[in-house]
Order: structure tokens, then C-alpha cells, then sequence
């Protein structure tokens, strides 16, 4: 009886010990549970979906140990041509470009990080918007609903400092005036940025 | 997935035969990337166009025809080519801009 208590006394640091070992992270380590930031790039449009130039904003807040939800406010600026005609049935249609008409979208969405190594952490992202379209060229504007999918990397620059790189899918429908009615939103967006932990 | 191909679906078909340029129906030059060849007996329901001299500033399809200072219009084989147009248009032998030829193409009266 001595002998097993002894050895026991005598393990107990051991297996304390082990349980303090941190397991790998999931998520970069040097996230917070907030973030801000900012991102640019390239959106790209046709019909009646804006593209061209995408200026955004973001907050992030942690969700879980991967997860982080992302609201965003993202401007879309596109040229200015007017692209609606009348064909011969009287029906109105609209053949905008790929870089046509302005954007607002709020967006809700959450990223998911997927594992990573050092500084580069690979992420999925998925999300919904509602936006307001505009092409001021042809009076034309609506408001529509959004659905984002993607995904990205974010590498660390410094302890409070990351950029990013993402990608991603945008569908959805939207109303729209000039009897245009329901028209699809179909486009893709590539943007690059950086994030400032809170 | 569902949602991808019905909007492809919903996109596909809002493809139209005619467009700004050439074709699209108007009531004034707002209406049309150049000309509006405004609704009447000759162009029921008005007929978007460009300015030419020659064949050569035509889209394809269409030929330069002497009319106004020369505009283009779709070339015709018979009536049925010009259907997509809508009712009044028939093909019609017209006199060619710059060329002095004859032409076939689409237009009312």
C-alpha cells in the first residue's frame, strides 16, 4: 500500500505536466476574439450585378475556436455606360458589362479556418448579403439578395497585423425597376487586405 | 447547385436578337447607342441604328442602306428573315448606301 501511494506522489507532476501541453492550434494564434479591416479589389458584374472596383470594410468576432463571424460593407464602383434596350417585343432587358454599375451590400458571414502552418492560414467563407444596385446610365436600380461562398488566406505580419487574400462566389436575385422585375446576381469577387486585431 | 442553374437558366434566357446598336425598338436617340430611327410605317416601333458610309461600319448581319445618310439594317433573304423584327417588317429591295447597288433588308411600310 506505502509503494502504490509512493507512486502515485511520485507520477503526479508527470501527468499534471502532460496535461498542460497546448494542443496545435486550429486557428491563427495571433487573432483576437475582434478585428477590423480592409480590403480591395476586383468584382466582376454583367446584367444587371454591378462590378469593377470592391472597397470594403470588415469586423470580425470570434465565434469559435475556428470560426470567426464577418460583417462586411463592401462598395462595388463599375463605369457608367448605358447597356438597357427595348428589344423587338417590348420586353426590357438590360447587357451590362463586366465592370458596370455601383454597389452597397451589407453582408453577414462567417470564416471558418481550416488549419495552418507558421504564418499562413487557409480559410473557408460563406455568407449572406442584401445590396443595393445601381447603373445611373440607364435609371435602373434595384435591391437583392446575396448569397457569398469562398475562401482565402490570411498570413501574419506581425502580432497585430495580417493580411489577406480571398476569393469568392456571389448569387443571388434582386428586384429591380423599368419592368425588369426578378433578374439573377451572378459574380465573383477577388480582394486583398488587411486586418488590425482589437 | 439548384440555386447556380436556375439563375444560369434565368440568364440564359434573357439573350435577345437585336441590341442598342442594331435592332432594339426606341422612341428617341436616348434609347439606342446611336440613332433611333423613330416609330413609323417605315420602322414600326422605332429601329435602333448606327451611321455608315459603307457596309464596312455595319455590324454583322446588317448592311449600309441610303436612307437618312446612310444607316444600317438587317439583310434579308425573304419576309420570314425579317419575323424577328416583329409585325410591319418585310424584306424590302433598297437602294445600298454609297454603292449604288440594291440591297435586301428588313424595314416596314
Amino acid at each position: 500500500m506505502y509503494r502504490w501511494l509512493s507512486l502515485a506522489i511520485a507520477l503526479a507532476p508527470a501527468v499534471a505536466h502532460a496535461d498542460q501541453v497546448a494542443p496545435p492550434p486550429v486557428a491563427p494564434p495571433d487573432m483576437s476574439d475582434q478585428a477590423i479591416g480592409a480590403s480591395i479589389g476586383a468584382a466582376t458584374g454583367g446584367r444587371v450585378t454591378a462590378g469593377g472596383l470592391r472597397v470594403a470594410g470588415h469586423f470580425l468576432y470570434q465565434l469559435s475556436d475556428r470560426d470567426w463571424f464577418d460583417g462586411t460593407a463592401a462598395f462595388t464602383f463599375g463605369g457608367g455606360t448605358a447597356a438597357c434596350f427595348r428589344d423587338r417585343t417590348d420586353t426590357f432587358i438590360c447587357d451590362h458589362g463586366l465592370a458596370q454599375g455601383d454597389s452597397v451590400e451589407l453582408e453577414a458571414g462567417v470564416r471558418h479556418f481550416l488549419g495552418g502552418q507558421g504564418q499562413f492560414w487557409p480559410f473557408l467563407l460563406g455568407g449572406i448579403g442584401l445590396r443595393g444596385v445601381d447603373f445611373s446610365s440607364d435609371g435602373v436600380n434595384g435591391f437583392a439578395l446575396a448569397f457569398h461562398a469562398g475562401g482565402g488566406i490570411r498570413a501574419s505580419v506581425s502580432p497585430g497585423v495580417a493580411i489577406t487574400a480571398q476569393g469568392e462566389l456571389e448569387l443571388g436575385f434582386g428586384a429591380f425597376n423599368h419592368t425588369l422585375g426578378i433578374e439573377p446576381q451572378l459574380g465573383v469577387a477577388i480582394t486583398a487586405g488587411v486586418e488590425f486585431r482589437l | 447547385m439548384r440555386l447556380l442553374v436556375l439563375i444560369l437558366a434565368v440568364s440564359a434566357c434573357q439573350s435577345s436578337d437585336v441590341s442598342r446598336q442594331v435592332g432594339a425598338r426606341c422612341d428617341t436617340n436616348a434609347d439606342c447607342d446611336v440613332k433611333c430611327l423613330p416609330p413609323g410605317g417605315d420602322w414600326p416601333g422605332g429601329f435602333c441604328t448606327v451611321l455608315c458610309d459603307t457596309d464596312a461600319n455595319c455590324p454583322e448581319g446588317t448592311r449600309c442602306i441610303d436612307e437618312q445618310g446612310g444607316v444600317c439594317a438587317y439583310t434579308c433573304a425573304a419576309d420570314p428573315s425579317c419575323t424577328f423584327l416583329g409585325d410591319g417588317y418585310k424584306c424590302k429591295m433598297v437602294d445600298s448606301h454609297g454603292g449604288g447597288a440594291k440591297v435586301n433588308a428588313c424595314t416596314g411600310g
